[in-house]
């Protein structure tokens, strides 16, 4: 009789398990110990309880504030100081007088504006900047960066569209650092004619581009 | 017997290093495919024009042997000087980005990936030999039941015959054991039911906290095929966060919004089907990123922003399901592996630019992380020339080795990449 049993419970926990260990593809399956799979402490993305958190400050009496937002004004070490023109059409006429702060950079300072510049610009501005990125007929109207308009552009009127957007293009403050942008900026120019030498085959193109875009202007 | 022996012996060996042949060729060609698929995809395809020529037969056009890489270094230059690279540049009108990073025997790699490489054959009948493995199984599981149930009836077969024959001679044998009572039948049986229950339970408890192909309903029918394969949009205009902290980090809904501002319609070319093969419409899927972003598609602009809480009326997070979780007990951060390891995201994520809806590729397993930890090779500083990632310029005693010869590279596991403490702590 003993021998059943313990035969049966052998068969039923195989069966069980089996069972259990194929869902569907859809759900994610058991676990073992979800408290040690599934952070106790509140990780990145993670669902707050809203009983005890709030992001509302109407309710900062009785639960705890966090809007997981930086104090407004933080500075983090070693980044640049924020830029503080606003918004709107005067700021966008000031920003003429901003200077770019780097200073000389390094053969590996220029690659990576360079790696920058293909994954966030080159889809739209292409890896040239002629405009002819993967996406630039689906978005339309994008900037040929190569046109004498972008090339006698200041540094500080590109850092503020790139900062708050301009036309079809949205703000990219929030996927490049304040220094990211000013490489990018630097590594555009890189991309433009120099005034009057067009002795390499990229100036050359931009050149024949930029002279057409006047024709059909 | 020593006859089959000596021969055997040989033979066995050859056959090992055949098979281990076989599989370095295979990483290799892994490799190639790799690098191509993150530095050429995007204009070039092997076997057809794109933005940039077809890359076979590479060998023939070329003028001169080394020309090749001197080209991916730095084609402005060869434009300029050669009148070969100047005739490309004519007839396809653009120039290509010069990847000066790559490494002769990356180039090496790549270029024979392009040549070996086959565009997948698609299956021209239902009724063709897709799943050809699975089907072998099929008919050697069915043989061998077949041949199992040979073998019991020949044995009843032999019984009976027997009993015959002992009748006939006279012969008194105590009545034969039926079958189901036999020890011998019964035991079999047993040993049988253990080893398949317990291979499926091994199985199961092994697979119990895995999630491997999870592939969760997310609130917005998002393609990575669409995005990051038809689009070539890179992995880390979106998930910036892999290249500088822990967290890959899903995009806000502004990132969305850079391009959906002026897309607002689905216009193909890919079919947006889900898992199950129901279609999806994808203009309607941009409307619910709309309704997210609290954004207007009539008027072209954000909702007024009335109650003062700093986004637009009615705007939400999109609350996207997690497919990838490593348990709690387990520290991973992904610029370590991105910026330093240099990693393609594909090696751990799979083909994501080819996946309509994302599944988890591999299994997150320790014995998973362990294995690429030992084969993986660290970008080892090399003194004589300087390169490399010069952190490693402090590992005195590799350095002695590899100039003594008696390592020549080191991989993660050298450097204290099996450590417990190094992911547990």
């Amino acid at each position: 009789m003993k021998r059943i049993t313990l035969f049966t419970a052998i068969l039923v926990t195989m069966i069980m398990v089996t069972i259990s260990s194929c869902g569907s593809k859809r759900n994610p399956g058991r676990i073992y110990m979800p408290d040690m799979a599934y952070s106790r402490a509140y990780e990145t993305y993670a669902l707050r309880d809203s009983n005890i958190f709030t992001s509302d400050p109407a309710d900062l009496g009785h639960k705890i504030f966090y809007n997981n937002q930086p104090v407004n004004g933080t500075i983090q070490r070693g980044e640049l100081f924020p830029y503080t023109l606003p918004n709107d059409s005067i700021g966008y006429k000031m920003s003429a007088q901003v200077l770019n702060p780097l200073g000389p950079w390094t053969k590996a300072d220029s690659l990576e504006a360079g790696r920058l510049y293909n994954i966030n610009c080159a889809i739209c501005h292409g890896a040239t900047g002629v405009a002819n990125g993967p996406l630039s007929a689906k978005i339309g109207a994008i900037a040929n960066l190569t046109l004498p308009l972008y090339v006698s552009m200041a540094d500080g009127t590109m850092f503020h569209s790139i900062t708050y957007g301009k036309n079809n293009m949205g703000s990219y403050a929030s996927q490049l650092d304040r220094k990211q942008r000013w490489m990018v900026i630097k590594y555009i120019r890189s991309l433009q004619p120099k005034a009057g030498a067009a002795t390499t085959a990229a100036s050359a193109t931009a050149v024949t581009d930029s002279a057409a875009a006047k024709k059909t202007k | 017997m020593s006859r089959y022996r000596k021969i055997f012996n040989p033979v066995f060996t050859a056959f090992l290093l055949l098979v281990s042949l076989s599989f370095y060729q295979k990483s290799y060609a892994a490799d190639g495919e790799a690098l191509f698929k993150a530095n050429c995809a995007n204009c070039h395809k092997p076997d057809k024009d794109y933005t940039g020529p077809a890359l076979q037969g590479w060998k023939g056009r070329e003028p001169s042997a080394d020309w090749i890489y001197k080209w991916i270094a730095n084609p402005p230059a060869l434009i300029a000087s050669d009148p070969y690279a100047k005739a490309m540049f004519d007839k396809y009108k653009i120039q290509m980005t010069p990847f000066p990073q790559l490494k002769k025997e990356e180039i090496d790699a790549i270029m024979k990936y392009v040549d070996d490489y086959k565009p997948p054959v698609a299956p021209t009948s239902p009724s063709g030999q897709p799943g050809g493995a699975t089907d072998n199984t099929l008919i050697f599981g069915i043989l061998t039941m077949v041949l199992a149930l040979i073998a019991f009836v020949l044995l009843q077969v032999n019984t009976n015959l027997r009993k015959l024959s002992d009748e006939k001679e006279g012969v008194l044998r105590p009545e034969p054991v039926p079958f189901y009572k036999n020890k011998t039948y019964i035991m079999a049986a047993i040993l049988v039911l253990f080893s398949v229950g317990g291979y499926f339970t091994m199985e199961g408890a092994i697979g119990m906290g895995r999630q491997q192909n999870y592939q969760p309903v997310q609130p917005i029918f998002y393609s990575h095929k669409v995005h990051a394969g038809t689009n070539q949009i890179s992995c880390l205009y979106c998930h910036g966060g892999a290249q500088d902290s822990k967290q890959a980090s899903i995009p806000s809904v502004n990132v969305c919004m850079n391009c959906h501002k002026a897309i607002s319609k689905y216009e193909g070319p890919d079919v947006l089907e889900r898992e199950d093969g129901t279609a999806v419409n994808g203009t309607a899927e941009i409307e619910k990123l709309y309704a997210y972003a609290g954004w207007n598609s009539t008027t072209k602009a954000y909702n007024p922003d009335t109650n003062g809480d700093g986004i637009p009326d009615g705007a939400s997070p999109i609350q996207w399901v997690k497919v990838h979780n490593l348990p709690d007990h387990v520290y991973f951060n992904h610029s370590q592996h991105i910026k330093v390891g240099k990693q393609q995201c594909q090696t751990c994520h799979g083909n994501i630019q080819e996946m309509p809806e994302v599944y988890q590729f591999t299994e997150l397993s320790m014995g998973w992380c362990i294995n690429c930890h030992r084969d993986t090779k660290v970008d080892f500083y090399n003194k004589k020339d300087s390169t490399g990632n010069k952190f490693y310029s402090i590992y005195e005693k590799f350095h002695n080795d590899i100039k003594k010869g008696k390592m020549d590279s080191v991989t993660v596991e050298n450097i204290g990449g099996t450590e417990c403490q190094k992911c547990h702590f």
